[in-house]
């Protein structure tokens, strides 16, 4: 209970006021741990509430407390014992929570103003702009008109005319096709597409290749990464133990693949949250529906908790924190401890949530105490499914038997043989030392193992044997013996312990106990003894042998694991009730199952089940304000690098406002008129003058670019770098979907993405070791809803490509490829060829000069010692270093 | 010129860094003193009493009982009942009666601390520790506990402590990461033990190696692609100048672009780091007598002795943040003797090296050394010869410059369950630490979220009371 309230008083932040901490620090907690016991809400012993915010505006006005006087105070007299009041009655409070409670009346005893916990008023609140329905708004008129090429460039340029100032020219040819290509695949323009594109000198020549990238299968791998970071998509499970979310990566490709095929957005929400609910015509789509609510499963998960209810609710917390971040753009999780500071969100919306989740299944069990959860996995084929489980049970319980039976007729011989081992090494010793032959069986099996002792057992545990003296054997074998017996003891202890371990997980099933190994280390001289051909290792009896081999088929009949889905299902429809101040075991009033008061009313909505349906219908509704803006918001970010709300998460009052909120609306209204497609808001955007314009000019008028008076200069991105270098040289593998994790392997597996040759957006990430490389560029830590990649330009990033082994490779195997080329027949023309191929354009005379000179240098000084042609690959890895390379214009 | 405004402010923060480098040659920079930017050293708000930390952390949660503070009432009590209502423990089903401290206990020095035989070699720097014996956490599992021990918070991700230390503080070696952590575990958190979380990248831990590695195998490479491979520095040197020629001229075409600028002085930095950095790593330069005294001699304590000397070249060096792992080491729920006597044999004496070391090159007087695991464990016998997590009261030491040497603060009850004195939960350990490196925890603040955030959240308060 203790920790819980402290732990409670830590998730409050969002929001203390200076004044209020001493209070929330040190007093509230105690209230909440030693009073509200009495002193709640509901049983309001000796009229005071303590445990609520609306109790303790009232115990303020109840005069239990003397502001700066604590001596005079009624409150802390019968905390003090003082009087005749004695508080609390179980137990006087210990000195330091006494004199917390002092200070705070001393230095004024003011309770915290039941506003200071209070969201904005929720009449004010539905003003706030981004909660307002969309207009329908109409593209403005320009003087410019020969400017525009789609409607977006109206309101851009009304804008900018508004202001007096001129967008910038239009990007040359080759920058635009460079960063089309890149936007829409994650890859470079190839040297052939270019030259195609340079000679179509057709008008719709850009809007044919804007359809033959959007066709391309390198486009669902680009745009489905956006969303697997909105998705804080990942394969394991972070937190403490980091496990291995083994079919995560069925959700990666359905992402994938949804963005491929077009799919509706508004599908593409209601399959991630209620996939499992949707009807389904055919066994193809009932799986990609329960594989689509990955989306809820995947997150975070701290499966080592060991407060079982704490840890669904935190669980539950995640869950929602995903969905408003991610899908409408606010941040309920706020709301768990208290009304939100800054949004119109209050703690009974955020349980109206948590009761849709909370009545969501994502763990198939809780382990028993020590011991860890497991989450759930849908499978795709049940009836394969319960035949492998069946097997399964039945290969396990013949493994038991097997097992039972090699304890009980192993175990008797065994444990008849152990007295005898004094007697057995004695007689032995006789024989090595005199060459008698061995008077029985028994000693000759001993004798032969000694013989064939190596010098380091020799020189361990087997020294006393070797060294002992006629007169010392029968006391070295005695000990012998008793160590043996020792042993033995304990060993049959962790085997037996371990057997009845592994019947109670199976039957749950759960994680299996690995078999225990004896350790030779701490037991030497019976881990050798006893197995691996050592003289106490008996032969299996018939019995045993049988019950192995019927084992063993089973085990060989099993047959790989039908497929599953990291996936959710609805559990047992939970009344949920508010807990007051976040805490789990303070429940205040109930609550219905429902969407936020100020954007969905008062009036809770019909649920079925868990709610999940009704909540995906509810923000996939046409007249929803946010579901259409936050995402038309996404995909403009994902196009220019920033947003039109630059705080994609964040629409609520400490977010930032739309640069162009009209904009932001008729983008919404296309969206939905569009059938959602998200395709159809690529064309109407890439297709802008806006989005072709040249990332040269002026800064000064527009510093931030919120007026979108160029386009924005970005750095490629780490998936981007990695996938356009292996392109480069040849070595990319363009095999789509499926996992690189290999089974049994587990969390030992390592993921080298310098070795690998698939796209970057198939390499298996872990939350506990995000690879290197990703760490390096900004790939974020896939813990929460991404808002956006961060760029930096620190020195490790500067490390990887000047040093790694995977750019020096890549280097080398594009000039491999250059030199091997047939059609290039001269060095000027290679040089030429490597400015195409990486920077994507023609190199100037003078480059092409240098270039010449700098590859003959380097070979003349360092030539000899590293080899010829290190000068060409020395070239290619600048060319690969260089800013031109790294950043889109 | 005017900066892109953005949503961020760390973008901000190297633009500004940025501007102005893009005209310096290679050479001048090689010879340059150490440039503004996100990681140029920053005043702290008032006079710090030490300048760096050394954080020696025992993954797993050692004893405290049986190590640094005895509980007369356990032998007396030996195999009794628990008296007390447990806490929530990780192993509910498997809890015996009360175990007596399986090591005795001598006082150590003129300040007389109590010392058990598991650190002899410790026992003899008693009067240079401070031994905080009413540490208070709130993660009963690993992975909670490490979290918040190394962050303040387990629900949320949140900067590491060092990442803090490094945003407050910045460094005063360019060439070498700020904020370093030796041979962490991948487990109870992995990398977010030592991640910026919000906090801009610059400011995230550099790791060195992993738990699994060997230290051969680290000391190959140390930081990720520091070392170039298959080409001589000449010819590194040569290639950077034609890159950077390239950029100058790319940067020329486009506007000097802040952003094109800051990349051009981070490949300088990455050249220069690469160059001076392998030595600090080279801990097979130091004299024998050295490596003897951290035991590098031993295979024990060969590798704990790595890190720690390590850790004090890395600190000569004004590197930040240290820390140093043994893990996962201490987690005796069974075999607690046997167990706890190999892990102490294993970093006893290079920790005793180390104080002694640190004292002898003077570099005690502005370092804080840190000892503790992520809890303690509990003063009853579970699974009959081994101890549950117990993170409600539990001892770690400090030693150095700032704190009392030979002092002990706080104080469990006599079972040494509960911490009852001078309370210090991981927030208060924090905003202390934090203290003594000049900074107060209340302003050492970073807006994220449309919120500041801090170390200690809503909570922390600084104990003077070890202050020397």
């Amino acid at each position: 209970m203790r920790s819980f309230v402290v732990v409670l008083v830590a998730a409050l932040p969002l929001c203390a006021s200076p004044a209020d901490e001493l209070f929330e620090k040190k007093v509230r907690p105690l209230f909440v741990a030693k009073c509200s016991g009495c002193h709640n809400s509901k049983t309001k012993m000796g009229g005071l509430d303590l445990g609520s915010a609306e109790g303790l505006s009232h115990a303020a006005g109840a005069g239990i407390v003397q502001p700066k006087d604590a001596e005079a105070s009624r409150l802390y007299q019968a905390l003090t014992w003082t009087g005749k009041l004695k508080m609390p009655p179980t137990g006087k409070l210990p000195d330091d929570e006494l004199a917390a409670v002092r200070t705070w009346i001393d230095e004024g005893g003011e309770f915290p103003k039941a506003s200071s916990a209070k969201a904005p008023a929720l009449d004010a609140g539905k003003q706030h702009w981004a909660f307002q329905p969309r207009k329908n708004v109409q593209p403005p008129a320009v003087k410019n008109a020969a400017w525009v090429k789609t409607p977006v460039d109206r309101f851009i340029l009304a804008k900018l005319e508004d202001k007096g100032l001129q967008p910038a020219p239009p990007a040359d040819k080759l920058s635009l096709l460079r960063r089309v290509t890149f936007d829409l695949t994650g890859l470079p323009p190839t040297v052939e597409e270019i030259n195609q594109f340079l000679s179509d000198k057709s008008p719709d020549a850009y809007a044919r290749v804007i359809d033959r990238l959007l066709a391309s299968p390198r486009y669902g791998e680009r745009w489905g990464r956006h969303w697997l970071d909105v998705a804080r998509y990942a394969d394991s499970t972070g937190m403490d133990e980091d496990n291995l979310y083994p079919h995560a990566w069925r959700y990666r490709d359905y992402v994938i693949d949804a963005f491929q095929r077009d799919l509706p957005y508004n599908e593409f929400l209601k399959q991630q949250l209620a996939g499992d609910l949707l009807a389904a015509s055919t066994t193809e789509e009932r799986n990609r529906n329960l594989i689509a609510t990955g989306f809820l499963a995947i997150g975070p998960r701290p499966l080592a908790q060991q407060d079982r209810l704490q840890m669904i609710y935190d669980v539950v917390d995640e869950q929602i924190d995903t969905v408003s971040k991610s899908l409408l753009g606010i941040t309920i999780a706020c709301a768990r401890c208290h009304d939100h500071k800054f949004d119109p969100i209050l703690t009974k919306d955020y349980y109206s949530l948590a009761s849709i989740f909370a009545s969501t299944t994502t763990f198939r069990n809780h382990g028993r105490p020590g011991s860890i959860s497991y989450m759930y996995y849908a499978p795709l084929d049940q009836a394969a499914y319960d035949r492998y489980s069946r097997h399964r049970m039945q290969m396990l319980a013949k493994q038991l038997e097997m097992e039972d039976a090699l304890s009980e007729d192993l175990g008797r011989e065994n444990a008849a043989l152990r007295p005898r081992i004094p007697e057995l090494l004695q007689s032995a010793w006789k024989v090595i030392h005199s060459g008698e032959a061995a008077p029985n069986k028994d000693v000759e099996r001993w004798v032969k193992w000694l013989k064939s002792a190596d010098e380091k057992a020799r020189g361990s545990y087997l020294k006393p044997f070797f060294t002992a003296t006629p007169e010392t054997i029968a006391e070295v074998a005695k000990q012998y013996g008793d160590d043996y017996a020792k042993s033995a003891a304990k060993w049959d202890d962790r085997l037996e312990k371990w057997r009845s371990r592994f019947a109670r997980e199976a039957l749950e099933d759960r994680g299996l106990p690995e078999r225990p190994k004896s350790d030779a280390d701490e037991e030497p001289f019976f881990t050798a003894a006893t197995f691996n051909g050592g003289p106490m290792e008996l032969p299996e009896s018939a019995r045993v042998q049988l019950l192995r081999k019927e084992w063993k088929q089973f085990e060989e009949s099993l047959g790989p694991e039908p497929p599953l889905a990291s996936a959710v299902c609805d559990g047992p429809v939970i009344d949920q009730r508010v807990f007051v101040r976040g805490d789990l075991h303070n429940p205040g009033e109930p609550v219905d199952k429902g969407f936020p008061v100020v954007l969905a009313g008062e009036k809770k909505p019909e649920i079925k089940g868990s709610g999940r349906l009704q909540l995906a219908e509810w923000l996939t509704s046409p007249e929803h304000p946010l579901t259409s803006r936050v995402m038309v918001n996404r995909i403009w970010q994902w196009h220019f690098g920033d947003a039109l709300v630059r705080t994609p998460n964040n629409w609520g009052t400490t977010g930032e406002k739309p640069t162009h909120p009209e904009l932001l609306d008729y983008l919404a209204n296309e969206f939905i008129a569009r059938g959602w497609s998200i395709k159809a808001m690529h064309r109407l955007i890439l297709l802008s003058n806006t989005y072709q314009m040249s990332s040269k000019g002026s800064r000064e008028a527009d510093p931030g670019n919120r007026l979108w008076t160029r386009f924005n200069r970005n750095r490629l991105s780490v998936e981007q770098i990695r996938d356009s270098m292996l392109a480069f040289d040849g070595s990319l593998d363009t095999t789509i979907g499926g996992t690189l994790l290999v089974e049994g392997k587990g969390k030992r597996q390592k993921i080298d993405l310098e070795e690998l040759t698939r796209r970057s957006v198939y390499m298996p990430v872990r939350r506990g070791s995000i690879p290197s490389l990703f760490a390096t560029f900004d790939f974020g830590d896939a813990t929460t809803s991404s808002e956006g990649r961060t760029r930096t330009n620190v020195a490790p990033q500067a490390l990887f490509i000047r040093n790694s082994k995977f750019v020096r490779e890549r280097a080398a195997g594009i000039v491999k490829k250059l030199s091997d080329d047939p059609q290039i027949g001269t060095d000027a023309d290679r040089v030429r060829r490597a400015y195409m191929l990486i920077l994507n354009r023609p190199a100037d005379p003078s480059e092409v000069d240098k270039a010449l000179s700098y590859i003959a240098s380097v070979e003349q000084q360092f030539g000899t010692t590293e080899g010829k042609g290190s000068g060409w690959t020395s070239f290619v890895h600048v060319l690969l270093s260089t800013n031109e390379f790294l950043y889109l214009n | 010129m005017e900066l892109r405004r953005l949503p961020i402010g760390r973008r901000t923060m190297l633009r500004q860094s940025a501007a102005g480098f893009g005209l310096l040659g290679l050479r001048s920079l090689l010879a340059a003193e150490a440039p503004a930017g996100p990681l140029a050293p920053k005043p702290p708000h008032f006079e710090p009493r030490v300048k760096r930390v050394i954080f020696l952390f025992m993954h797993g949660g050692p004893s405290s009982i049986d190590t640094f503070d005895p509980k007369p009432r356990l032998y007396q009590d030996n195999g009794k009942p628990v008296p007390f209502k447990r806490g929530l423990t990780f192993g509910e089903d498997s809890v015996r009666g009360l175990m007596k401290p399986l090591w005795d206990f001598k006082q150590y020095g003129q300040s007389g601390i109590p010392v058990s035989s598991l650190f002899p070699n410790v026992a003899e720097c008693a009067d240079d520790l401070c031994l905080i014996r009413s540490m208070v956490g709130d993660g009963v599992d690993h992975g909670a506990a490490l979290l918040q021990l190394h962050t303040g918070m387990f629900q949320f991700k949140r900067p590491s402590m060092g990442s803090w230390v490094l945003y407050g503080l910045g460094t005063e070696n360019q060439n070498l990461p700020g904020f370093i952590t030796i041979k962490p575990s991948l487990g109870h958190g992995g990398a977010n033990n030592w991640a910026s979380s919000f906090l801009p990248g610059e400011y995230q831990g550099t790791a060195i190696g992993n738990s699994g590695m060997k230290v051969e195998e680290i000391e190959k490479e140390p930081v990720p692609w520091l070392t170039a491979k298959g080409i001589s520095t000449d010819h590194q040197r040569y290639e950077l100048e034609m890159l950077q020629s390239m950029n100058r001229a790319h940067a020329e075409r486009n506007e000097h672009d802040p952003e094109l600028e800051a990349r051009i002085q981070a490949l300088e930095l990455a050249f220069r780091m690469q160059v001076k950095a392998p030595e600090a790593f080279d801990v097979n330069s130091e004299s024998e007598a050295t490596k003897k005294l951290y035991g590098l001699d031993n295979e024990v304590t060969r590798d704990f002795g790595w890190q720690c000397l390590l850790a004090r070249r890395l600190s000569e060096r004004d590197v930040r943040f240290v820390q140093c792992s043994h893990s996962y080491k201490w987690d005796q729920h069974v075999e607690l003797f046997k167990l706890h006597t190999k892990n102490a044999a294993e970093v006893d004496k290079p920790i005793a090296g180390l104080l002694k070391d640190l004292k002898a090159r003077g570099l005690m007087k502005d370092t804080l050394v840190i000892w503790g695991g992520e809890f303690g464990r509990t003063p009853w016998a579970q699974n009959a010869d081994g101890r549950d997590h117990n993170p409600y009261g539990y001892t770690i030491w400090m030693a150095g410059a700032g704190v009392k040497p030979g002092f002990i603060y706080g104080a469990t009850d006599e079972f040494g369950y509960h911490a009852v004195e001078n309370r210090m939960h991981i927030h208060d350990f924090h905003a202390t630490v934090l203290h003594m490196l000049g900074l107060e925890h209340t302003k050492l603040t970073y807006r994220y979220a449309g919120r500041d955030f801090r170390l200690t959240d809503v909570a922390g308060t600084v104990h003077k009371g070890i202050f020397a």
